[in-house]
């Protein structure tokens, strides 16, 4: 295990490397003029010219990474040129409000989803076909149509929860919980119905197998067999899928900041590409690098304790 | 296997969960408070007021004060300074300062820290700093006396000090630039709650009970940023946001729904085609004034205002704003829907069978309604429009660094001020990148920058007439914007602004 964690990290070292450069390279195409996009469409092109220089932008691509990089080892990730915020800080006061929707989604999919997925898998019939109808409305529901449906019922409509904003959650409890309520109904939508499918499947196979029917011929109670012994086999790939879901959650975590008017990274990462402010979009490359590498591994090792089978070299 | 429980718990929790967002103040029906929560879309590069430009004055207005101010109708008055005079020929404007205002550090305000100001923001890579390009010297006279010269005379200078240029910040903060990005230093009517504040989000203002004027009736100012109008609308419905400004008419039909919710029209950008090539180097055609003409009498305004805007505006053939003294009411209907007179006018500069014209695309400004119709108005008149679409990430440096293209589709605010107009959209430079000029609109510039503003209206509609006449623009409207309130506050329209001042705010009674 240790050996395959030290690998792990060398090859994520790497892997941070060659992302950073072929981003910072991709980033910095000759097409694209941040000087005019800062100072407006009316700025002279002496002024624009000058600003480009101010940003460092007159010296070669190459000489600009590799500034970046020196800087960035030094744990100074820059200054965004839009919004004159410390890159770390302006990230660090995001992932809150993402890690929020991110974690909160996991966990209620990860709770309803399992339950979904057994009462389904044990119970066949009637259920089992009303777990696969959610399943099917889940995908079949666009993403930001949930979204809009949730925010006007319950926000607009009810007022049981507000329609934007967010509020820390060490600010004030309460007021972090109402107002990350809705997305993180809006966002579990989706996963329940993929997370719920893959561990009913799962469910299923485990129960067909061999050991389980003689454990029920030793005479051990059904719940026994699906807690201690179904439940085990048929998490791995459920935690699988469930990883793959929190990593690009970030995706569905774009549409439901826009729409909640949620200062998180989803959100960011759209309004700085768009503006092409590389600092920032450097900083939150880096920072999703470091959380898919982290994620993947967690779940790698989950997955290995949950299953000797699966256990790693 | 029993579900009874599990079903039990989640009630538990979402009731809980319902309860907890009661307790939390979730959205109530909207009351009068002492805060004032304004909603934008709009985010300043930093709080250095060399950066303030814009519809991002707001956050400045908030900690700097301005030597002169401007007014809701656009009326200068005093402010830091008291006093303003021009000599003679107009180069040169002597300031007359207060002598009671102190920075928060207790550095006093004078005509010293005026003259570090002005310096600063003239020499600075500022977006507004080029609007200082004719000052050639600050001289202090004493401490409450100022006077600045200039090369030329600029006849916007006044709302240029009640504007970006003329806020002022402590000079003792120069020495540190970099602080003042993100720590204001002024002697506004508010301080920034850095605790509160989240730069690139949401601005957190609280009011400085030792301002020397007249206080602002909200304890505090929450300026937040918004990507979406939709969120901002569901923002005021809900109470969490007190006022904004909504561009397009979907979301102010969204508003509309609502009838707690107040809303004031706000005419200031105009739609339009720029057409630089009017020299014809790219495209020949555009460099005669009949074809110009011709594209102007083949678009359909109001049926392109009734599709694309749903009405929301003005449809108008001139890109002088209704606040300026060159605005002339009967240039807005100048050019009808006419395609038979602009075949006419094609064939008798020689081109009978029209001309291919390619014009840069960028979706946010131009959607597939606008192209559609531009298209097809053109077609109408056998000129074969070809739009090339380009990413908002390139597009600023194809169309105005490598001057790619002989015009642009854009939407452009209407300053109050007719230098401001001239010397952004009719000038060499700015708007006018491929340097275009004629003798007589050069004479009627002239005249007017070496004019008393107040005597510069007839010029200025002279002026006004000759670019509409000779068609340097295609305009299409005036976009009539959403002035949203959530019925706590008033609001008055700034002139000229589609973003009105910090001042022009107050409780509804």
């Amino acid at each position: 295990m240790i050996s395959f964690l030290i690998r792990r990290l060398l090859a994520s070292i790497v892997l941070l490397f060659v992302i950073s450069a072929i981003a910072f390279f991709l980033l910095s195409a000759p097409h694209t003029d941040v000087g005019r996009t800062l100072l407006g469409q009316a700025a002279e092109q002496s002024l624009v010219d000058a600003k480009n220089a101010e940003l460092g932008l007159d010296q070669p691509v190459l000489i600009q990474y590799l500034n970046w990089l020196g800087n960035a080892l030094r744990g100074d990730l820059g200054t965004s040129w839009f919004t004159s915020e410390n890159v770390l800080s302006a990230i660090g006061n995001r992932i809150p409000v993402t890690l929020s929707l991110m974690v909160g989604v996991t966990v209620i999919t990860a709770i309803v989803s399992f339950a979904l997925g057994i009462w389904a898998g044990v119970r066949r019939g009637a259920a089992d076909r009303f777990v696969q109808v959610i399943g099917v409305v889940g995908y079949a529901l666009p993403g930001f149509l949930v979204t809009l449906i949730v925010v006007l019922v319950f926000a607009v409509q009810l007022r049981w929860f507000p329609a934007i904003g967010y509020v820390d959650f060490f600010t004030s409890p309460a007021g972090w919980l109402s107002t990350i309520t809705l997305p993180i109904l809006a966002l579990s939508v989706g996963s329940i119905a993929g997370v719920s499918q893959q561990v009913r499947g799962s469910v299923i196979e485990v129960m067909r197998k061999d050991y389980v029917r003689t454990l029920r011929s030793r005479g051990l109670s059904p719940r026994r067999i699906i807690f201690r012994h179904v439940l085990r086999n048929a998490s791995a790939p459920a935690l699988t899928v469930l990883g793959m879901q929190f990593v690009g959650m970030l995706g569905g975590a774009v549409i439901v900041e826009q729409i909640f008017g949620l200062p998180g990274i989803g959100s960011m990462t759209v309004s700085y590409t768009t503006r092409g402010d590389i600092p920032i979009i450097m900083g939150l490359v880096m920072f999703t690098v470091i959380g898919v590498v982290v994620i993947n591994l967690l779940v790698d090792i989950v997955v290995s304790w949950l299953n000797p089978k699966a256990r790693l070299a | 296997m029993k579900f009874g429980k599990w079903s039990g718990i989640a009630a538990l929790t979402l009731a809980t969960g319902v309860m907890l967002s009661g307790c939390a103040g979730a959205a109530q029906p909207a009351a009068v408070s002492d805060t004032l929560n304004i909603a934008t879309l709009s985010v300043p590069t930093s709080l250095d007021p060399i950066n303030a430009t814009g519809s991002s004055v707001p956050f400045f207005q908030a900690v700097y004060d301005t030597l002169i101010r401007r007014q809701a109708n656009g009326d200068f008055t005093p402010m830091l300074a008291t006093k303003w005079e021009y000599n003679a020929d107009n180069t040169q404007l002597t300031l007359t300062l207060r002598d009671d205002i102190k920075f928060h550090d207790g550095t006093p305000f004078n005509a010293e820290a005026v003259k570090a100001n002005i310096d600063r923001f003239r020499t600075s890579t500022g977006a507004d700093s080029k609007g200082l390009k004719n000052v050639s010297e600050v001289t202090v006279v004493d401490p409450t006396h100022v006077t600045i010269a200039l090369t030329d005379p600029d006849p916007s200078l006044i709302f240029r000090l009640s504007d970006s240029a003329g806020l002022m910040a402590n000079p003792t903060a120069f020495a540190n630039a970099d602080s003042l990005k993100t720590t204001p230093d002024g002697t506004g009517p508010y301080e920034l709650d850095k605790g509160k504040t989240v730069i690139g989000t949401k601005w957190v203002y609280d009011r400085d009970d030792r301002y020397w004027g007249d206080k602002l009736p909200y304890k505090t100012l929450t300026l937040s940023v918004f990507d979406n109008e939709n969120a901002i609308v569901n923002g005021l419905k809900t109470g969490q946001i007190d006022t904004a400004l909504l561009q397009t008419a979907d979301q102010r039909a969204a508003a509309q729904q609502d009838a707690q919710l107040k809303i004031q029209d706000t005419n200031v950008d105009v739609q339009s085609i720029i057409l630089f090539d009017r020299a014809g180097a790219m495209v020949p055609a555009l460099g005669d004034a009949r074809v110009r003409q011709a594209l102007n009498y083949a678009i359909d305004r109001d049926t392109m205002l009734k599709q694309i805007r749903q009405g929301l505006g003005t449809t108008t053939s001139q890109m002088f704003g209704t606040d300026t003294l060159g605005y002339d009411k009967s240039l807005d209907n100048y050019y009808t829907h006419d395609p038979k007179k602009a075949k006419e006018l094609l064939a008798e500069a020689g081109y009978p069978n029209g001309f291919d014209l390619t014009l840069p695309r960028l979706a946010v400004i131009v959607d597939d309604a606008l192209a559609a119709s531009l298209k097809a108005d053109f077609a109408a008149i056998g000129v074969k429009l070809t739009w090339q679409d380009l990413d908002q990430a390139t597009a600023l440096k194809q169309v105005f660094t490598d001057k790619g293209f002989p015009g642009f589709v854009l939407s452009l605010g209407q300053p109050a001020n007719d230098w401001l107009m001239i010397s952004g959209q009719l000038l060499p430079g700015s708007f006018n990148i491929f340097g275009y000029t004629d003798p007589v609109a050069t004479e009627l510039v002239n005249k007017i920058q070496h004019e008393a503003v107040a005597d510069s209206k007839a010029d200025a509609q002279a002026l006004n007439r000759h670019i509409v006449e000779q068609g340097w623009f295609v305009p299409f409207y005036r976009q009539t914007y959403a002035l949203v309130t959530d019925g706590t506050v008033t609001v008055t329209p700034q002139s000229g602004m589609a973003v009105p001042s910090i001042y022009n705010y107050a409780p509804a009674k």
